[in-house]
């Protein structure tokens, strides 16, 4: 009897402790950003802008920023963020990181032998990398370290390609690689031109067997203004893009479809450079 | 005098409460990961511990030893400690964000840490006063938190090393924790 | 003992000065001179001539781009053929003129020779120095008029001229003195005119007792203090020299106009008396072309625009194909793959290094053995660093000081481990550079 006084007693005394103190120095928290603290994806990418999940959350609660920022959320959750939130609901492009070339070892030519770091951004500091197009993908895996989501495989001949499904379009690989070779572009577009060098025909040629060579087939054959010609290389105009079809038009294989192949072999290193 | 300077050199190095008693793994392995959030977790802990050897060592004089309930100690340490540790959370929230985040769920882990509640009974065990038992608390603490720094420390520069991908992560860092165990050894022995 | 101080760190790499006992040449007048448009550090030089127009030897092809800029001179007379890019050290394009010689190698007039520089007013000799175009002919490239401007918050006392040539294989500075000392004497008084100082360092490297016996008979008479100096890499680095010489530490990420010191190459001084007195602007320089798969290494006047490979060719050829080709020496010097680049300002040297010399190795993990701590010169800790930079931790190596790395290569000279540390290096000073200028934008847009 005795003890049970004793632990209700103290029990009684120890809570009332703690409500004072909350009451006095409790901190409010609020319902509305734990609602969408609990949609939010978690995987601090920052590819909405913010250092991470709860950064934007707390930014949209204070609508500083718009639901939709976010490249790994569904549609559905989008528009359950803002129901809660009282916004109206945005229509939103799916978009995919495309790398834009072709060159791999048995395509591409190398203007020397590099030994260095295994790593792009280091190749490029020593004379821009040892392969003879100075605009293509030195195939060292920058990009594929970079990308949180592991969408990113390098081809066991030393190309970078983006597997379409596994892509969240957060942007890190477009701001890793060194030449400026991925870029973001709606998922629905069904070819590419997997070039990005801006020289002449013939010297892309002699360069790489992959190359858009500039020979305008796919301009001539494609629907009015859904091929247009950079200088020497041919781009897809993605608000109106050309049918599959046309790929096969294209001498070089450059202009061809994203097509996902199954992931052959991944990073063996880990994402450790050597 | 020197009765207190070897208790806090047992506290502190040759019964580490990490190292030695094996106390408060938890924290020590989930919060160590960088030396800012275990240098804040070891503050917390030496706070919390003091103040609740001191809390506990006063229930055990004026509670439980006149009232013959001393069976009852487990529960209402754990009840006293329970209580204090929501305050310091409540505080905490209100007077310093960044180290309420990242300490995150650690916090309200100190609750069951084994290493307060470990404290508190081997005071009532060996039958410390109050001063004794506040010293004791702390000295510990202090252990508690020299622990922490050094292994988080250790483990800013496994992060870097080349680890074989088997041992990456909590692996690595158990055998890091039995060699640094190993390594207190050498200090049984010391203060008497 | 040497009365001079000890930097700390270093290396003693081979010497290999294949090029030192031969006396400078004059290269043959070349039928096209491809000259890039930034041969300095700063804004690129803004063209003001066109395409098909008629040069001479000597007059303005491009003015200075802005504060920090250089102006660029024909090197020789003729048209020019192409305003295009031309391949540089760095594997990219660089804008250039090509100009087709017209075999008379005219003239243009002068800049005003100024004989009585003794008495001139020093702002007329500034003046001069950025007419003429030059920059910092060690390999550095800087404005040289800029580097003589310090602001007056930063007062100078002490002028340091570089003769040291540290870097092995190259002899192009050694020549120099031996072959044009009243030149490059007259050169460093005409700065210190410039500055107002009266101490005045001349660091030679005790490998060249020559230079260093002629430069100090020529200097009798004058406050310049020949100072010969240890052999050791890279006692030429800036920052070493100042400290030999004087005791003096540059700040980190500070200059040496913060300690009252500026640091001139000897080329560059003689390049000075050349646009003072004579009037000549800078468009030629000494380059050692060395490297034992070379048949005849040597020193040369070439003229800016000159393609490595008629350098080459004019050493004589190749007898077996190099497996490297190097801009600079073989410490800080850049790795090329190609012949087509031309002749800059500041380039001292081309090196090729034949396929027994090169090693092709594999990077190991570090083994924590120190021996980069014990020679970085800038007191750096590169195996630390490069551990972090291999992890991406680019924010820990700011840090710890990578900023301060002069890519000096002693770290990488000594790593048993065969790793790249300068490599290394370069890629967290781009890292750490780009991110605080990305910071810098990013406050700007919000303020």
């Amino acid at each position: 009897m005795q003890a049970l006084l004793i632990l209700l007693g103290t029990g009684l005394l120890i809570g009332l402790a703690i409500g004072l103190v909350v009451k006095f120095f409790g901190a409010e928290s609020d319902p509305l950003l734990d609602a969408i603290n609990e949609l939010m994806p978690g995987a601090n990418c920052g590819a909405c802008g913010f250092p991470g999940c709860g950064s934007y959350a707390a930014a949209m609660v204070k609508q500083t920023a718009k639901p939709g920022a976010c490249p790994s959320m569904s549609e559905e959750t989008i528009q359950k963020i803002c129901r809660l939130l009282g916004v109206s609901e945005e229509k939103r492009e799916r978009k995919v990181a495309v790398v834009f070339c072709s060159g791999d070892d048995e395509k591409a030519t190398r203007r020397a032998f590099y030994n260095g770091v295994n790593n792009c951004r280091d190749a490029m500091q020593v004379a821009a990398g040892a392969k003879t197009c100075t605009y293509g993908c030195l195939g060292l895996g920058a990009c594929a370290r970079a990308c949180p989501f592991g969408a990113i495989e390098i081809t066991p001949k030393h190309l970078a390609v983006v597997h379409p499904d596994l892509c969240q379009a957060c942007g890190k690989c477009v701001q890793t690689c060194p030449k400026k070779l991925i870029r973001l572009v709606p998922a629905s577009a069904p070819i590419h031109v997997f070039c990005s060098s801006p020289d002449k025909g013939a010297l892309k040629r002699s360069a790489c067997k992959g190359a858009c060579i500039g020979c305008r087939k796919c301009v001539n054959n494609a629907g009015e203004n859904q091929m247009r010609m950079n200088g020497f290389l041919a781009v897809v105009n993605y608000g109106d893009p050309p049918p599959a079809e046309l790929a096969k038009v294209c001498p070089t294989g450059a202009l061809r479809s994203n097509i996902p192949q199954p992931k052959s072999a991944t990073l063996s290193d880990g994402g450790k450079n050597v | 005098m020197g009765d207190y300077f070897s208790l806090i050199i047992g506290a502190i190095l040759v019964n580490n409460f990490v190292l030695s008693r094996i106390l408060g793994i938890c924290p020590f392995l989930g919060v160590s990961r960088s030396l800012k959030t275990a240098s804040g977790m070891g503050g917390a802990v030496l706070f919390v511990m003091t103040l609740a050897g001191l809390l506990t060592a006063m229930i055990n004089q004026w509670i439980l030893r006149p009232y013959h309930v001393e069976y009852l100690r487990t529960i209402v340490f754990i009840l006293a400690i329970a209580g204090l540790v929501q305050i310091v959370e409540v505080l905490l929230q209100r007077f310093s964000q960044p180290l309420y985040k990242a300490l995150g769920i650690y916090l309200p882990l100190i609750t069951t840490n084994c290493a307060v509640l470990g404290s508190a009974i081997i005071c009532a065990d060996e039958g410390y006063d109050l001063l004794r038992s506040t010293i004791f608390c702390f000295a510990s603490a202090v252990g508690f938190a020299l622990a922490l720094l050094l292994f988080s420390s250790l483990r800013e520069k496994l992060e870097l090393a080349k680890t074989p991908q088997c041992m990456e992560g909590t692996p690595i860092a158990l055998i890091t924790a039995g060699l640094l165990a190993m390594a207190f050894l050498g200090f049984a022995g010391l203060g008497g | 003992m040497s009365e001079f101080f000890r930097f700390y760190g270093g290396v003693h790499p081979k010497q290999e000065k294949l090029a030192s006992k031969v006396a400078i040449a004059s290269a043959p007048l070349l039928e096209r001179y491809t000259v890039p448009l930034q041969m300095h550090i700063g804004a690129p030089a803004k063209l003001v001539v066109q395409k098909d127009s008629k040069v001479l030897r000597g007059q303005l092809l491009a003015e200075a781009g802005g504060f920090v800029s250089a102006r660029i001179h024909s090197p020789t007379s003729g048209i020019i053929k192409e305003v295009t890019t031309c391949l540089g050290v760095t594997g990219t394009q660089w804008p250039a003129v090509i100009i087709e010689s017209d075999g008379e190698d005219a003239p243009a007039d002068p800049l005003t020779p100024i004989p009585d520089w003794q008495e001139a007013d020093p702002t007329v000799l500034l003046k001069r120095i950025g007419e003429a175009g030059i920059v910092g002919m060690g390999g550095a490239s800087f404005p040289t008029q800029v580097k003589l401007s310090p602001p007056p918050d930063k007062p100078i006392d002490t002028l340091v001229i570089n003769g040291v040539e540290c870097e092995p294989c190259l002899t192009a500075d050694h020549r120099l003195m031996l072959e044009n000392p009243e030149q490059i004497i007259k050169g460093i008084l005409i700065v210190a005119r410039i500055l107002g100082v009266k101490n005045i360092f001349l660091g030679i490297e005790k490998n060249k007792p020559d230079a260093v016996e002629l430069m100090s008979e020529k200097a009798k008479g004058t406050p310049i203090q020949v100072c010969p100096l240890e052999v050791r890499y890279p006692q030429g680095a800036e920052k070493q020299l100042i400290y030999a010489l004087t005791k003096r530490k540059v700040p980190s990420g500070g200059l040496p106009m913060a300690i009252g010191c500026v640091v001139q190459n000897i080329a560059s001084a003689c390049a000075i008396a050349d646009a003072v007195i004579d009037g000549t602007p800078l468009y030629e320089r000494v380059t050692t072309v060395t490297g034992t798969p070379l048949i005849a290494p040597g020193n040369w006047h070439f003229r800016v625009g000159t393609l490595y490979e008629d350098a080459v060719r004019l050493a004589g050829g190749v007898n077996e194909d190099p497996a490297k080709i190097i801009s600079g020496g073989p410490m800080m010097g850049l790795s090329v793959y190609s012949l087509q680049i031309p002749i800059t300002k500041n380039c001292s040297g081309i090196l090729l290094l034949s396929p027994s010399e090169v090693n092709q190795y594999q990077s190991k993990s570090c083994i924590r053995c120190g021996r980069c701590n014990d020679t970085c010169p800038m007191q750096l800790m590169p195996g630390i660093l490069s551990i972090q930079i291999e992890n991406e931790r680019f924010e820990l190596a700011e840090t710890w000081h990578v900023l301060d790395c002069m890519e000096c290569g002693c770290c990488s000279y000594v790593c048993p481990a065969g790793r790249p540390l300068v490599q290394h290096m370069r890629r967290a000073k781009t890292e750490v550079i780009a991110r605080r200028q990305a910071t810098a934008a990013a406050v700007k847009k919000n303020s």
